[in-house]
């Protein structure tokens, strides 16, 4: 035991140090208040609204081992009673636009909402569908958006990190 | 003639004056005049009981000429008086309880006149004091509570065959008792308790162990001890709920007094070599605990689960029975007592809880129909009462500090842990034994009450049967209501009953008198190091939690608060099938337990007609049978049908057979009669 102390103690920290924060937009979003708030710790609630699963790929990798979005101090978490952030991809469809609402009813506050996707900006090349209602925009109030079909994990990393603020 | 004495005797001409009322009177105003009049002796019964056991002299009666050869004979003392006093209380609730219950087809004549009659025989028995007189009670009280039984075997086809099992078992095990008791007074002048008494000095231990024996057998088998349990679980939840309370609270009791008044008050003379006897009820008594609780914690059958609690409860009686047996037979007189005391206790308290839990059981089963807390939940909104007075009994039975049976089951467990320093092998490795059974009991029984009370009462109704559930009327609230009562008051006051307690437990010559002290507030045990007081660990409990509300309620307040609906993954409202039933509440013990219980498990998979990888519909169904019942009594039953079988070859049904064997017997006997002599 004492051995392994002083292994730990003598290596230290072998990790890459962090890229640096990119802003998403240029000119670089203010951070909200409501992030502020969260102390650099945000748990966060995946919701699929109708997405087709390109962006969860994406988000995956995002929270993998190779973009290792958790050492910035976000967490997904399997409930939203749990959650101060949701992620939601994919244009809001008929079927989950009440739910969506329901599940941002359950987070509790302070809460953002991360739009993941050209879908969930703008329904992408949904837009106008039958099936869809519209974008995330249109059924929750939105705090930072991430564009690309599907984002580049680096992209989702950044809008994550702007919600740690680390 | 002292108060006990007159008391008792008011109880009988009452309970007399019930049965003609029951025979006599129109069935309108029948089932009140019955109820009334039982309550009346049952109260009388308690009054007779309490002056008893506050020793108010010797109360005798002998009336020689009510039955021939022996005659009947009565006395109380305090062990009588105890046991007498805990039916006359269970008897008030129930009868009181009766007269609401009543309603559906419970009121013929027959069923109304069984059951001040099977009062009667059950105050009897303990105040019996000739061998003749108890089995005459014993066997009367055994056949009115069958007839209770059987009362409604005309809507379900269950009853007759709990009433076949209950018959058959009372019946041996009333052989039983008959065979020992009769070997007993053989050896004395005539079949007074007092004589025999007297005479076990000079008895064999070959004897002595034979009488004690087959009375054990057959006590146990009425106190439900396992493996002679069968009959219990069958017949409690068949018969009327006042009649399964007043088997279960009282009667069963009585299987216990049986073994404490023979073991240890006719037989306490014999000396030596009665170690084995009390390590066999001890040993006999921690299997019934710890098997009884755990089919308890995994039947969804309500009143079939408080039928196994009762086999659990007299188990864990019998495991202070025989704790006191075998310190008395080390010469250690005070642990004796103190393990009677904590088991007499223990039979006051569960007559208290196990009334008030069968009493609410049938309240629900008049109002939703049904037994199976699978289809109940949802009663706190239509019967609120019923609700809250089941939960007290849920509480009351699950000895956590609060609760009656802690304060008993404290007692009996501070005088097993202060048994280890007793010499002897057999001390040494029992008592830790018996522990690690009564800590296990207690914990299964938390989980057992709190499936019982949780599943069947809170949460959503899981049929339209218990959602349109309606409080019960005011008698069976009133009955309820009496062992509620009872119920607070051993919990909070035990000090008061203590004393008398102290006094049976002198009177039956196990150990020394007064094992506990009780004030109004605090209990101190007497020889060993020990104190407890339940009411202040009640109200310091009832402040901790007045002071975490208040303490959460101050913090929250100091937040915005918003009410948010139920989560629901936000798929819609939730639906009672998405609740807990007692099945899934109960599947992790099943699985750890799984090599005890052996839960039968099927699963029927119907796939498409079209595909195998597309399924139509699963069936899944399990049992968890009895598994005592399983591997004992079936090769029993089935040789007795075999035995039946062979006896058929010979009785053909022709008549000359038959006097061909009269002939043939006749004649084999005179040619051994002329060659013998």
């Amino acid at each position: 035991m004492v051995r392994l102390w002083q292994r730990i103690r003598r290596i230290g920290r072998v990790a890459e140090p962090a890229p640096e924060r990119v802003s998403l937009e240029a000119g670089g979003a203010p951070l909200t208040k409501a992030a502020a708030g969260l102390a650099g710790s945000v748990q966060v609630r995946h919701v699929d609204a109708g997405s087709c699963n390109g962006c969860e790929i994406e988000i995956g990798s995002a929270f993998g081992p190779v973009y290792d979005v958790e050492r910035y101090g976000a967490r997904l978490v399997a409930s939203p009673r749990h959650a101060d952030a949701l992620l939601v991809t994919g244009p809001v469809t008929r079927n989950m636009a009440e739910p969506l609402r329901r599940t941002y009813d359950a987070v509790p506050s302070p809460k953002l909402v991360v739009a993941v996707g050209d879908c969930a900006r703008n329904c992408g090349v949904f837009a106008g569908a039958y099936a869809v209602v519209g974008a995330v925009g249109d059924v929750v109030p939105v705090s930072v958006e991430v564009p690309g079909c599907p984002p580049r994990p680096e992209a989702i990393v950044a809008a994550v990190r702007e919600l740690t603020g680390r | 003639m002292s108060l006990a004495g007159t008391a008792l005797g008011l109880a009988m001409a009452a309970a007399a004056v019930a049965t003609l009322a029951a025979v006599g009177s129109p069935a309108r105003v029948r089932a009140a005049a019955v109820g009334a009049s039982t309550a009346i002796a049952g109260a009388a019964g308690l009054v007779a009981g309490v002056a008893a056991m506050a020793g108010g002299g010797a109360a005798a009666v002998e009336l020689p000429g009510l039955l021939p050869l022996s005659g009947v004979a009565f006395a109380l003392d305090p062990l009588g008086g105890l046991f007498l006093a805990v039916v006359g209380g269970v008897a008030v609730a129930a009868a009181v309880y009766g007269i609401g219950y009543a309603g559906h087809g419970l009121d013929g004549r027959a069923v109304q006149a069984s059951f001040p009659l099977f009062v009667a025989a059950m105050l009897l028995v303990p105040a019996a004091a000739t061998v003749g007189t108890f089995l005459v009670c014993w066997e009367l009280m055994a056949l009115t509570s069958l007839l209770l039984v059987v009362a409604e075997h005309r809507r379900r086809a269950e009853v007759a065959q709990a009433g076949v099992w209950y018959a058959v078992m009372s019946h041996l095990g009333f052989v039983a008792i008959l065979v020992g008791l009769l070997v007993f007074a053989g050896h004395a002048p005539d079949d007074a308790f007092g004589s025999l008494r007297a005479v076990a000095g000079q008895l064999s231990p070959a004897v002595g162990g034979v009488v004690f024996g087959a009375t054990l057998v057959g006590f146990a088998a009425k106190a439900g001890i396992v493996p002679l349990h069968a009959w219990l679980p069958r017949a409690h939840p068949e018969a009327p709920s006042h009649v399964s309370a007043a088997m279960s609270a009282a009667m069963v009791s009585l299987g216990v007094y049986g073994i404490v008044r023979v073991g240890f008050d006719l037989l306490g003379g014999l000396p030596g070599g009665q170690r084995w006897w009390w390590l066999l009820v001890m040993g006999l008594g921690a299997v019934s605990a710890v098997y009884g609780i755990l089919q308890a914690a995994v039947h969804t059958d309500l009143k079939r689960l408080l039928g196994y609690s009762t086999t659990e409860n007299m188990g864990l009686v019998l495991v202070g029975v025989g704790a006191a047996g075998t310190f008395a037979a080390a010469g250690r007189d005070v642990l004796a007592g103190l393990a009677l005391a904590a088991a007499l206790l223990h039979v006051i308290n569960h007559a208290a809880f196990k009334s008030l839990l069968f009493l609410a059981a049938g309240s629900v089963l008049r109002a939703t129909g049904s037994r199976d807390l699978d289809e109940l939940g949802g009663l706190r909104a239509g019967m609120p009462a019923t609700t809250a007075l089941f939960g007290l009994g849920a509480l009351a039975a699950s000895a956590l500090p609060p609760g009656t049976a802690f304060v008993s089951e404290w007692l009996l467990v501070q005088s097993l842990v202060h048994g280890l320093p007793a010499s002897g092998v057999a001390t040494a490795v029992t008592m830790p034994v018996a522990v690690a059974a009564v800590a296990l009991t207690a914990g299964l029984a938390v989980a057992t009450f709190v499936k019982a009370f949780g599943v069947g009462f809170l949460a959503k109704a899981r049929s339209p049967a218990a959602a349109k559930a309606r409080e019960s009327p005011a008698t069976m609230l009133a009955g309820m209501g009496a062992a509620a009562a009872a119920c607070v008051a051993l919990a909070l006051f035990p000090g008061v009953v203590l004393p008398s307690v102290g006094r049976a437990v002198a009177a039956s010559g196990a150990g020394s008198a007064d094992p506990v002290v009780g004030g109004a507030v605090s209990m101190r045990l007497v020889g060993v190091a020990g104190s407890l007081s339940p009411l202040l660990l009640a109200t310091a409990l009832l402040v901790a939690v007045v002071g975490v509300v208040a303490t959460l309620r101050l913090v929250a307040n100091r937040y915005a608060r918003r009410v948010a609906p139920l989560w629901d993954c936000g798929a819609g409202p939730l639906t009672a099938r998405m609740e807990y039933t007692a099945t899934s509440f109960a599947e992790p013990l099943l699985r750890v337990f799984d090599d005890v219980l052996q839960p039968e498990l099927d699963v029927d998979v119907t796939h498409h007609r079209e595909s195998r990888y597309l399924v139509e519909a699963v069936e899944y169904r399990r049992r968890v049978p009895d598994r005592v019942e399983r591997r004992l009594y079936r090769p029993v039953l089935a040789a007795a049908r075999w035995w039946g079988e062979a006896g058929r070859r010979l009785a053909t049904g022709s008549v000359h057979r038959y006097l061909g064997y009269g002939f043939y017997s006749v004649t084999a006997l005179l040619i051994v009669l002329a060659v013998t002599r």
